[in-house]
């Protein structure tokens, strides 16, 4: 009789999944929330919408994924057991997540300085609400990454990466509904 | 395409971002609202896959894979349905 678990086939800690699941979870309902709140004013969602830096935006989508792809590069380096390449590897992951921060801070001084807040259209309410809350998985993701590029033992990276392409997925999800979806 | 599968699915998520941008971009006629943003969430569930399958690692547990994109397809679907609500 074998003891093998459907679990054991998932790469990495359980528990990392678990936290995976449980911020899919999160991020969605706040996505379906959103866009049934639009069911009610979509005329007002769009124009809230006008306002957004789609461009900025994009080029986020750009940044993430190339710093996840640098992630699995990093995960994929340490199995091999070359650990500089690892290591470099991660900083440059984590070097691309602030790119991601400047350009996100960019765009909220600019709604600033336009007079937008939360506060103006109940789209900006869920708007700084979802992207606050991925930029705040984005800033603990660099830290994450570092840690892990400083103590790169093969499960730490593993565990480590897995958090950042959460942030990655949570991304591609909500990047098209908040400022592409019409 | 190049041969090193996590090139290959970084290549298709810069691709299918791209394509996504484009959709949205583009001025489409009264009435093609909804399949556009149809459209934009096919693409959106085609990166999530692209990036569970070859960024996480579930190529390598296929019984996990397929949960979490059936999972996330019918999430796409819900959010398809707001968006379809919103539409008429």
């Amino acid at each position: 009789m074998s003891d093998a678990s459907v679990f054991d086939e998932l790469p990495g800690d359980l528990m990392i999944w678990v936290l995976i699941v449980s911020e899919l979870l999160v991020f969605g309902a706040g996505l379906a929330a959103f866009l049934a709140v639009r069911i009610t004013d979509p005329a007002g969602f769009a124009a809230a919408q006008d306002a957004l830096y789609r461009t900025g935006a994009g080029v986020n989508t750009m940044v993430l994924v190339t710093s996840g792809a640098l992630a699995a590069w990093a995960l994929r380096l340490c199995e091999a057991g070359r650990r500089m390449r690892a290591r470099a590897a991660l900083a440059a992951a984590a070097a691309l997540g602030v790119v991601f921060m400047v350009v996100k801070v960019r765009e909220y001084a600019g709604k600033a300085a336009e007079g937008i807040a939360w506060d103006t259209h109940p789209f900006f309410t869920f708007y700084y609400l979802l992207t606050g809350f991925h930029a705040a998985h984005v800033v603990a993701g660099v830290i994450v990454l570092l840690l892990v590029a400083w103590k790169d033992a093969v499960p730490n990276i593993e565990a480590g990466t897995a958090f950042w392409h959460m942030v990655d997925l949570v991304w591609v999800l909500l990047f098209p509904v908040i400022y592409l979806l019409r | 395409m190049p041969r090193d599968p996590l090139l290959r699915a970084w290549a298709a998520l810069v691709g299918l971002g791209l394509a996504s941008t484009v959709v949205a971009a583009l001025h489409w006629p009264p009435g093609w609202a909804a399949p556009a943003g149809a459209l934009i969430l096919v693409l959106a569930w085609l990166k999530a896959r692209v990036i569970l399958s070859r960024y996480l690692g579930l190529h390598a547990a296929p019984f996990w894979r397929r949960g979490f994109e059936t999972a996330l397809g019918l999430f796409c679907l819900l959010l398809l349905a707001f968006h379809l609500a919103s539409a008429v």
